[in-house]
């Protein structure tokens, strides 16, 4: 059965078939976005040119691919990559597939897993962006060549975060009570604006409560935490749970004993933890949700 | 004949070598043969693993030219009761994107292989889609099935595809990448479905992929397709309910054959809660298959997505020509190229990708 079905009676159907593809919607203009098709804030700009510092990766890479994803309370293994957090939750800190693994090692790309991951070499899970090279390009090797790069350089913070003028203060806790985190997440973040004075780490302790459903503060649950540095990163601190939390309420809390004020290097402090009604120093509050 | 002969065992030698499994579904030909799903598939939603009609359209209509001899025996039975399928699909890629510098790969895009054991005929059986390559070894489906798939209703239970608009062969086209629902994306539940003359109905109740790891929320998902010889209409939504935001989806999906060309289309309106405020998105899709000769298709498809109706200018759109020669039984070589367009500021929403790809199956 050879009959040839493509014969000039069939022109039409086909003339009509490539017509109806040529008049489908058009694609948007962009006129009043970012790179990554979100509504432009006051004063927005364009992305600067990709370079190996942390602005132009976070404002080439993380931001317009990485954070499609990795954004949210559902972010996968936790990592944010929007500006925000992407680097207090990558630099120094224990990738959550490998936890011997540093998601970026200051000064050794190879050992890091952001490489591996982009690289496609990870022991554990796909090579990312995810769907790469099937459904999207992966990063090209010149691109991944600035990560590489940033890190090789100490994976050092973006210049315009430095902010040497201001007081000491908390920017941001990750998770906090303004969106629920889904599963227990590796690790609590809270980021400040200058580096904090490592020396005095070992004075501060907390732990965890996870608290009954309900307005008053009522604890069911206390879990001890440990607290640590991100290796290379001198402006945040991570809050390890001993163990993973569940679906629930939660809290941290500064320990009675512990010193409630942290102290940058130029000797400035600033207290942290609001008191509750029971007297315990709450440092967060988050609520843990489902896995996505 | 005989070089052609060689090919083909070569083929299928290195497909047994590789136990690679069958093709993701081609809705296309159910559209242009006026055929539902499971006319050609043990899974009555289409996809996976053929039946014996299946192989046979694979062997006789699908292919340019037929072979005898050693493929005329084969049907994809090992027993009578035991069927397995595979697919293998290896890939050439050349992408390029502004400002960036161009990629090119072979890839193995797809092992899979396919097992369906008959426990009673026509009553109780169990399903099995395992993809072998890349990554590693990774369950797709495996589901026990009761009742019949091809008239009056059937239970399964286990790991499935979800029922939802047509199940395109690439996974990455905007109306499967809006919806969340594709080949890549099976879920945890019972299906209740019902097969009866031009009907096809679903309901299923599942886990929720947004819900995969966790033990609370769900997703409700349903279909009813209406299909006749020259056109079919198809309905679908699915809610999902889950602590990291509700998702709540609807679709309309329609084939038509007008002379040689089938058509496919589908529009997808979504809402998700898992984004701040949450965002409503929409997809659609037109494709047009222009069968030239036996053998011989010709893609062409138009696909449209707005990631955020409250959102202006920030739509993207996505045009493919794939020409698609499937010179022998189980085999089938497919040459394409996509363009992606969108807002000026994002590069890659401005990708082009040209592809080659081997693909057999059996």
């Amino acid at each position: 059965m050879q009959a040839r079905l493509f014969t000039l009676a069939t022109l039409p159907y086909t003339a009509i078939a490539l017509c109806s593809l040529l008049i489908a919607a058009c694609a948007g203009n962009g006129e009043g976005l970012d790179a990554n098709g979100r509504p432009l804030t006051p004063g927005g700009a364009a992305p600067p040119p990709l370079s190996a510092d942390f602005e132009s990766l976070q404002a080439n890479i993380f931001t317009p691919i990485c954070s499609v994803c990795h954004v949210g309370g559902s972010a996968p293994e936790g990592l944010r990559l929007d500006a925000d957090n992407a680097y207090n939750l990558l630099v120094g800190v224990p990738s959550t597939e490998v936890p011997s693994v540093l998601r970026v090692k200051p000064g050794d790309p190879d050992n890091s897993y952001i490489i591996q991951k982009l690289e496609g070499h990870a022991a554990v899970g796909k090579q990312m962006p995810f769907g790469c090279p099937t459904s999207q390009p992966c990063l090209p090797t010149t691109t991944i060549a600035f990560v590489r790069q940033w890190i090789t350089n100490g994976a050092p913070a973006a210049a315009a975060s430095a902010d040497v003028t201001a007081h000491l203060a908390i920017k941001a806790i990750v998770p906090d009570s303004a969106e629920p985190v889904a599963g227990s997440p590796p690790q609590i973040m809270v980021a400040f604006n200058r580096d904090l004075d490592v020396s005095q780490l070992a004075t501060h302790t907390v732990h965890i409560e996870k608290l009954a459903p309900g307005a008053a503060p009522v604890v069911t649950e206390k879990l001890s935490a440990r607290i640590s540095m991100p290796e290379g990163n001198l402006r945040a601190l991570l809050i390890w749970p001993s163990r993973p939390l569940s679906v629930g309420h939660y809290r941290v809390v500064i320990d009675a004993e512990s010193s409630a004020s942290f102290s940058d290097t130029a000797g400035q402090s600033v207290s942290v933890g609001a008191p509750d009604e029971l007297g315990a120093s709450v440092l967060s509050t988050f609520d843990v949700e489902v896995v996505p | 004949m005989i070089q052609r002969l060689t090919l083909a065992a070569l083929v299928l030698a290195a497909l047994a070598v590789l136990r690679a499994a069958p093709a993701s579904a081609e809705p296309y030909l159910a559209v242009t043969t006026g055929y539902k799903c499971n006319v050609c598939h043990v899974n009555p939603t289409g996809g996976g693993l053929r039946n014996d009609f299946g192989i046979t359209y694979a062997k006789v209509l699908l292919p340019a030219e037929t072979v005898d001899n050693a493929l005329d025996s084969w049907t994809g039975k090992i027993t009578d009761r035991l069927r397995v399928g595979g697919d293998l699909r290896a890939d050439w890629t050349r992408t390029t994107a502004p400002n960036s510098p161009s990629q090119q790969a072979f890839s193995l895009d797809q092992v899979r292989v396919y097992a369906d054991l008959t426990l009673i005929p026509d009553r109780l059986g169990i399903y099995v889609d395992e993809q072998i390559a890349p990554d590693g070894s990774q369950n797709e489906e495996a589901y026990v099935r009761y009742g019949s798939t091809t008239d009056g209703f059937y239970v399964k239970g286990g790991q499935f595809y979800l029922p939802y608009g047509w199940r395109l062969q690439d996974q990455t086209a905007f109306v499967r990448e809006v919806t969340g629902i594709s080949m890549a994306t099976p879920d945890k539940g019972i299906e209740l479905g019902y097969e009866h003359a031009a009907w096809s109905a679903q309901f299923d109740v599942t886990n929720g992929i947004a819900n995969a790891s966790s033990g609370s929320g769900y997703q409700v998902t349903t279909q009813v397709v209406y299909t006749k010889q020259i056109w079919r209409l198809g309905i679908a939504g699915s809610s999902t309910k889950s602590d990291a935001g509700d998702r709540h989806m609807g679709g309309l999906f329609a084939g038509l054959k007008t002379g040689p060309i089938a058509w496919l289309a589908e529009g997808d309106i979504v809402h998700d809660d898992s984004f701040p405020g949450g965002r409503t998105l929409a997809a659609a899709l037109l494709e047009g298959d222009i069968r030239i000769r036996q053998g011989h298709n010709l893609k062409l498809t138009a696909e449209y997505s707005d990631p955020d109706r409250s959102v202006q200018n920030d739509q993207q759109t996505r045009y493919s020509i794939v020409y698609e020669y499937t010179p022998l039984p189980f085999l089938q070589v497919r040459a394409g190229y996509r363009h992606y367009f969108g807002i000026p500021q994002n590069d890659q929403q401005h990708q082009q990708l040209v592809l080659f790809e081997l693909h057999g199956f059996f």
